[in-house]
């Protein structure tokens, strides 16, 4: 028994007599925020936003704060709260465009080294001011936090090609990866919506530019989903639904030229123009314009992605083979920014049935 | 009191069954977890192949000592092979291996916890509560200790199962696999090898347990499977991180087969990392006890008190020297976050030394031995 108590004696002066556990998660006390707003502040600030209490019935508060380092805004917040802010449960990173010009990689290594942060949070960004959405939504739509939450999540699930939903790891995987380069959904917000603008694309961990709503659509269709629920094409009145695609890309031995073919799968969901597709001539026709429409336009996205010197695509991947050893990013891409593309589509349309 | 407090009696052998869980779980302890990251290229997949396999050729030298008669009768085995004097010295050479052996597989485990699990606690109070265990269990005597060794391999074989999202898109993206062959070779892949050969290190401790196992035929398979599950086990983790991560990004993850873990959501659970992180702690702390037992008997043996029972107060005395050590280590030379620290690069070295040398050393001797008599 005296062996026992000296254990214990010896333990206490380690431990300098505090208890063990200093966490206390008491549902009352804490305040898990499930999301961080993240902006430009003033004098090179950042400025953090979040909404409280995220969980329990009270009225919803709207916190910004003005700080150095991200996680002093946790501080800052604590002491000016009556709960204490956890991160058990951040879900959504939301930011700024302005920003994202500036730093994000640092932003997201401070997330990323926190035990406490699933790799599973999404990144966003946002053009235009999220904090007056927030202020303006807070009052007609009560859980808006968990509901934009449940969106990303919904988008994410079964990659139903709707938006480019981006997790923590993703994000991080492509950082790293010499072969490809990661991507952001963007959204634009102001006082009264928030919406789905597109596609960032980044170099490595430098935000360089976004493509738009169209462009995106053909985003999804050859690199990131491979599916489309909705097409609309209204340059010819036409609607595309459960579009699936399967793209092959070659890239020629001296790298010179990219040959890009794509099988495209589908079915008119929708037609606004003049021609009868019943008809197998007219159907035909249109498929043609279609194609050439497709064509178009992803030869203008890898146009536009050579030009910005980034691989969002993973055509390098695709140049990857378990004998050869694969060049620098620097050298792949140096012959990726002069490369002819050609790019040939073959869309199958399904009978229209009535 | 201490007549009762009996740790090395034997009432019954131990088959295939306990030898094959032992082996393996030995062979996944600590490193398996922090392997990935040092082996980074996809070519070392081979790597992990080679070395198993002059595993299991070592395994076939450890076996001829396993099945000699001098193994079963264990301490006197060792005296008739060498003389009293050399196993004194071989003891205290062991005392050496097993307590930076138990030291870095606790102190890295403990950080484990201490980095995922409680961030804010004391790194002291986890030591004393696994070594407390470990002392609970290895009280039990040496008999119940190797028996838990199936129920340690039971509670966490299912844990492969929960790599296999890892292998199927969208997480897994297969260009991360390429190239297959090796561009240059590194002195960091020789590292990498050293790193699987010291992994696979455990089995040699199997010598210490002589009176305890058998029947002799089955030595050599129990151990070749358990081998075998190994390396098996470390490729799928290995392919596994490598499919999650890409070779550039593994590199800089410092303990990336829990972080890979984390990325896994269950809809009941969440942090699906802490149950398996705890879940380890079966094996990890029955593999302690085991060899908190085998120093107990090596100090008993170079202090030549071999003969005199064991009581409690010895085998107390000896768990709080251990304790000590640990909390000392912890507290000035222990450096977290940096996974391959002096005592881990020690413990790396150590273990494949042994592994090495002591079925060789012990099969030489008994040649010598045959030779003179």
């Amino acid at each position: 028994m005296k062996i026992f108590l000296s254990i214990l004696c010896i333990l206490l002066v380690f431990s300098g007599c505090s208890s063990p556990f200093v966490e206390n998660n008491t549902v009352e006390e804490i305040a898990p925020v499930t999301f961080w707003s993240l902006n430009k502040g003033e004098g090179g600030k950042l400025e953090i936003t979040t909404v409280v209490p995220p969980v329990t019935n009270e009225k919803k508060k709207l916190f910004t704060l003005n700080v150095d380092l991200l996680k002093q805004g946790k501080k800052e917040f604590n002491l000016r709260f009556y709960r204490e802010l956890k991160l058990g449960q951040l879900r959504m990173l939301i930011i700024n465009e302005k920003l994202a010009k500036k730093e994000v990689i640092t932003l997201i290594d401070t997330i990323l080294s926190d035990p406490d942060v699933s790799p599973r949070l999404f990144l966003v960004l946002v053009r235009g001011s999220f904090e007056d959405f927030l202020e303006g939504e807070r009052k007609v739509q009560k859980n808006l936090d968990y509901y934009l939450y449940r969106m990303f999540r919904h988008y994410e699930r079964r990659n139903q090609g709707e938006m480019s939903i981006v997790n923590l790891h993703e994000f991080m995987e492509k950082v790293y990866s010499h072969y490809s380069d990661p991507v952001l959904p963007i959204f634009k917000a102001d006082k009264d919506n928030f919406t789905y603008e597109g596609t960032a694309f980044f170099n490595e961990n430098k935000y360089v530019g976004s493509i738009n709503k169209r462009e995106d659509q053909m985003f999804q269709l050859i690199a990131n989903d491979h599916y489309l629920k909705n097409l609309p094409i209204p340059h010819l009145n036409v609607s595309l639904g459960q579009v699936r695609s399967k793209v092959i890309m070659q890239v020629d031995d001296q790298f010179k030229t990219l040959n890009i073919q794509v099988k495209v799968k589908g079915r008119i969901d929708e037609y606004r123009g003049h021609r009868n597709i019943l008809s197998r001539s007219e159907m035909n026709r249109m498929t043609h314009d279609i194609e050439s429409y497709f064509q178009r336009e992803t030869v203008g996205l890898v146009k536009e992605t050579q030009r910005l010197k980034i691989e969002p695509l993973e055509v390098g991947a695709h140049t990857l083979s378990p004998l050869v050893h694969p060049m620098t990013r620097r050298e792949w891409l140096d012959h990726y920014e002069k490369m002819k593309v050609h790019v040939k589509y073959s869309v199958k349309i399904e009978p229209l049935s009535l | 009191m201490s007549s009762r407090f009996r740790l090395f009696d034997r009432t019954a052998v131990m088959g295939s069954g306990y030898i094959f869980a032992m082996v393996n779980r030995m062979q996944m302890l600590y490193y398996v977890l922090i392997l990935p990251k040092h082996l980074i290229h996809p070519y070392m997949m081979a790597g992990i192949l080679g070395v198993g396999f002059l595993s299991q050729i070592n395994l076939l030298i450890l076996a001829k000592y396993l099945t000699s008669n001098y193994f079963v009768l264990g301490y006197r085995g060792f005296v008739q092979l060498f003389s009293e004097k050399v196993v004194r010295l071989f003891a205290i050479l062991g005392i050496f291996f097993i307590l930076i052996k138990v030291i870095v597989t606790t102190l890295g485990y403990v950080e484990i916890v201490h980095q995922f699990m409680f961030p804010s606690m004391k790194t002291s109070w986890l030591i004393f509560v696994l070594m407390a265990s470990g002392f609970y269990i290895a009280s039990q005597g040496m008999e119940k200790t190797i028996r838990l060794s199936i129920i340690g391999f039971l509670a966490t074989i299912w844990v492969i199962l929960v790599y296999i999202p890892y292998f199927l898109p969208p997480i897994a993206e297969t260009h991360h696999l390429y190239p297959l062959v090796p561009g240059e070779v590194s002195l960091h892949s020789w590292y990498g090898l050293l790193m699987v050969w010291s992994a696979l290190s455990g089995p040699e401790y199997l010598v210490c347990l002589g009176p305890w196992i058998g029947p002799k035929e089955k030595i050599l398979k129990g151990m070749s499977i358990g081998n075998a599950l190994s390396v098996f086990e470390y490729l799928v983790l290995f392919v596994a991180c490598l499919l999650y991560y890409g070779s550039p990004y593994l590199e800089k993850i410092s303990f990336p087969v829990v972080n890979m873990i984390r990325y896994l959501q269950s809809p009941v659970f969440e942090r699906v990392d802490l149950i398996l992180i705890s879940l380890n702690m079966i094996y990890f702390l029955y593999l302690i006890a085991l060899f908190l037992l085998c120093l107990y008997g090596a100090i008993r043996i170079a202090a030549g008190r071999i003969n005199i029972k064991t009581n409690r107060k010895g085998f107390l005395g000896s768990v709080i020297a251990v304790f000590i050590c640990m909390l000392i280590i912890n507290g000035w030379f222990w450096r977290e976050g940096e996974e391959l620290n002096v005592w881990v690069t020690l413990q790396l070295w150590l273990g494949a030394i042994t592994y090495l040398l002591v079925p060789s050393v012990l099969v030489i001797a008994m040649r010598w031995k045959r030779g003179r008599s």
